[in-house]
């Protein structure tokens, strides 16, 4: 299937990111900090080392992550909580577990800029992957999410959130096993994939498309695949210019 | 909980005695004067974006402690003893983030009274107007809610929120309705495209300074840091317009004397004044720089061509429309934090862009040539200025090409660039007919923008 030229909304073709931008070691107090942004849809970042204790229902013997979600207005409802538990499980799997046991590391996200535009609409698929890398060699997904959302606000949040929590992770010294990076890719009607959708571009997503071939479905991947091995590329570059001077921040 | 408060900063005997210690002899830690604020920097929401055009989002840097505040609005039905008025309410978050010792979910003390003196400042002495906010009588207001949003805790948060919180209400902007239809009962919230949103009408400002007692209470210091608050024995603070109105006194902690009371109302006076100051200039820049992005809505075609000669524009020539985009609220973390390296990709790190391009056919986008609302015009010449990315890649050929695509403002840029050094003085000048014609027809090239240039150094 020849994949068909979208005509988007701001100008990309359907294979443009919007323009990234990192910076870390934002805040004074936390351990590590990160802001990434993604065209209009910031997020920040913030991590607090190791501190000692698990919650009862952790296990004990392995580091826990504690995610704490905060969205820009209003109060901390199911959407939130749903967040919570994706981008905690995703950073399970980054980090290295077994160095900090009987630990919790927290995780703070705050949402900045969310392309907040009052004309919403409903998506109805939307696939989001998340690549590891390892060195220069592209290795396997090892998450994947696909979550069909239905009148979920902001899709793109999570990936820009996984970004900045990688990004602060590695600020603060936390030992990671990869550098994990996100990217969202969305399902038009007319089954061709467009990477890095905004909120405007959900109209354009039609309400039939509830059942996925699994050819777009790998489609999809592939796509993904590329672009997020240029967002780790830029993921990092922009860690290596500052290492030599960077200290870290983990007692 | 426990756990809790075994990892929550404790500070030690010596820091303690030592900061105690300096202030009897009239000396900060941090060097400042027993009356100076720390450096501070307000900046608003982001450019090139919707919050651009409605408001409301502000953040403020006030040494290490920084506040983002967000203001939104709805319309609601009204209380039944204020059917004429509007409403206005602050939530505070203090996140987790910003201290560790803060729990996420309810808030503590702290967090209400912080909450209730900026609402108290704000609401209660009348500085945003609240009957312009109603719109039918007894039935439908306008609520404004200001969310604050407390991200590092440096010390002296109050003064802190207080001034996000003016800064987002000042930017903020609501969306016109009127009252139409046929019977003309019927309301009509008009999209901000159509008309333009209305601002708050605010009074005045109250601007809230922060003293912290040390020792018997004789000893005032104004904006106390982290460390200084933990040492100090009791707190005041005193909101103030720039008119020497005082709008509330809120006091916590060990007895003050009359006396030292009168004084610190005299320092607030000028305080306040000098932050009033601050705001506005935040302010001025701000609606300055909306006002270049937004001059009208033209809408615009342009079509991005593949294959074209490479346009780079040089260095000199980047930091010249850097320059006169001074006016512009450049991003907030390239001038704020010196610690961190805000790393945008950037034209010195192109040199790489062309090694990679064969690899993978998923380019990069440059600002220049992306527009989230590609209905306004000349947003683009100002963003793309700042931050310059990777140029776009040509997706279909597989081939190393080193040919990169450019977009014809790139171009457009670059005559301007290189003509005239008067880009910014009049804002018109980028809406002059002459530059309009050549987005209107659709698609350009970069030779006709190249063209043009010839024809002007020809004259």
């Amino acid at each position: 299937m020849a994949p068909m030229e979208v005509d988007r909304a701001d100008g990309r073709t359907s294979n443009q990111l919007r323009p990234l931008s990192c910076t870390r070691n934002v805040l004074h107090r936390a351990h590590g900090s990160a802001r990434w942004s993604q065209g209009d849809t910031i997020v920040l970042a913030a991590v607090f080392g190791p501190k000692a204790g698990t919650k009862k229902e952790e296990n004990p013997e392995k580091a826990s992550i504690e995610v704490i979600w905060k969205p820009k207005t209003g109060l901390i409802g199911k959407v939130e909580k749903e967040y919570e538990m994706i981008l905690k499980r995703t950073l399970q799997s980054v980090c290295l577990l077994t160095i900090h046991p009987n630990t919790t590391t927290s995780v703070i996200v705050q949402v900045v800029g969310d392309d907040d535009r009052p004309e919403l609409s409903l998506i109805q698929l939307e696939v989001q992957m998340i690549i590891k890398n390892n060195s220069s060699i592209i290795r396997a997904f090892l998450a994947l999410r696909i979550t069909h959302v239905m009148g979920l606000r902001t899709p793109q949040l999570l990936p820009c959130a996984i970004n900045a929590s990688c990004a602060a992770l590695a600020d603060a010294g936390i030992p990671l096993k990869y550098l994990a990076v996100a990217i969202c890719c969305g399902l038009t009607g007319s089954r061709s994939v467009i990477l890095d959708p905004t909120k405007i571009e959900e109209k354009v997503f039609s309400y039939s498309c509830m059942l996925y071939l699994l050819v777009d479905y790998f489609n999809c991947l592939d796509r993904g695949y590329a672009a997020c091995a240029k967002i780790s590329e830029f993921l990092r570059r922009s860690m290596e210019s500052q290492a030599p001077s960077d200290l870290t921040k983990t007692t | 909980m426990e756990q809790r408060l075994a990892n929550t900063w404790q500070m030690t005997v010596n820091e303690r005695k030592f900061i105690e210690m300096a202030l009897a002899a009239d000396l900060r830690v941090d060097d400042r004067g027993p009356f100076d604020y720390r450096p501070c920097t307000i900046t608003f929401g982001r450019h090139f974006s919707f919050t651009n055009r409605v408001g409301g989002s502000s953040e403020v840097q006030l040494g290490e402690t920084r506040v983002m505040s967000y203001v939104t609005s709805q319309l609601v039905q009204p209380y039944r003893d204020r059917p004429n008025e509007g409403t206005l309410s602050i939530f505070t978050e203090f996140s987790p983030m910003a201290d560790p010792a803060f729990e996420a979910g309810r808030p503590g003390e702290f967090a209400i009274e912080l909450g209730r003196i900026v609402d108290r400042g704000l609401r209660e002495s009348g500085a945003v107007d609240m009957e312009s906010l109603c719109v039918v009588v007894g039935k439908l207001v306008w609520s404004i809610r200001v969310d604050l949003h407390i991200l590092d805790n440096g010390g002296n948060l109050i003064d802190a929120a207080n001034i996000a919180a003016l800064a987002s209400l000042l930017t903020f902007r609501r969306p016109e309705c009127t009252l139409g239809g046929d019977d003309n009962h019927e309301l009509i919230i008009h999209d901000i495209e159509d008309r333009e949103p209305l601002p708050l009408i605010i009074h005045h400002l109250p601007v809230a300074v922060t003293f912290a007692v040390f020792g018997e209470g004789n000893i005032m210091v104004i904006d106390p840091s982290y460390k200084e608050e933990s040492v100090m024995g009791g707190r005041m603070t005193i909101t103030m317009n720039s008119n020497g109105d005082i709008c509330a006194v809120q006091k916590a902690g060990i007895g003050i004397s009359s006396s030292v009371i009168i004084r610190c109302l005299e320092i607030c006076a000028v305080k306040a004044a000098e932050i009033t100051s601050k705001i506005n200039h935040a302010m001025e820049s701000f609606n300055d720089g909306r006002s270049i992005q937004y001059p009208n809505f033209h809408p615009v075609d342009v079509a991005i061509q593949d294959n074209l000669p490479d346009v780079i524009m040089d260095k000199k020539q980047i930091e010249n429309l850097i320059g006169h985009l001074a006016a512009l609220p450049l991003d907030a973390l390239d001038r704020n934090s010196n610690k961190s390296g805000a790393v945008v990709v950037g034209t010195n790190t192109r040199a790489k862009f062309e090694n990679n391009q064969a690899r993978d056919g998923v380019p990069f986008y440059s600002p220049s040539n992306w527009d989230p609302y590609p209905r306004k015009l000349c947003s683009r010449l100002a963003r793309s200025s700042l931050k310059l990315s990777g140029l776009p890649e040509d997706v279909e050929e597989d081939k190393v090409n080193t040919t990169q695509s450019v977009t014809v403002e790139c171009g457009l840029e670059h005559t301007k660039g290189a003509s005239s050094s008067r880009a910014l003085e009049t804002p018109s000048e980028y809406t002059t007919v002459e530059a309009t014609s050549q987005y209107i027809k659709a698609p350009k090239t970069l030779k006709d923008a190249v063209k043009i240039q010839n024809r002007k150094m020809r004259k």
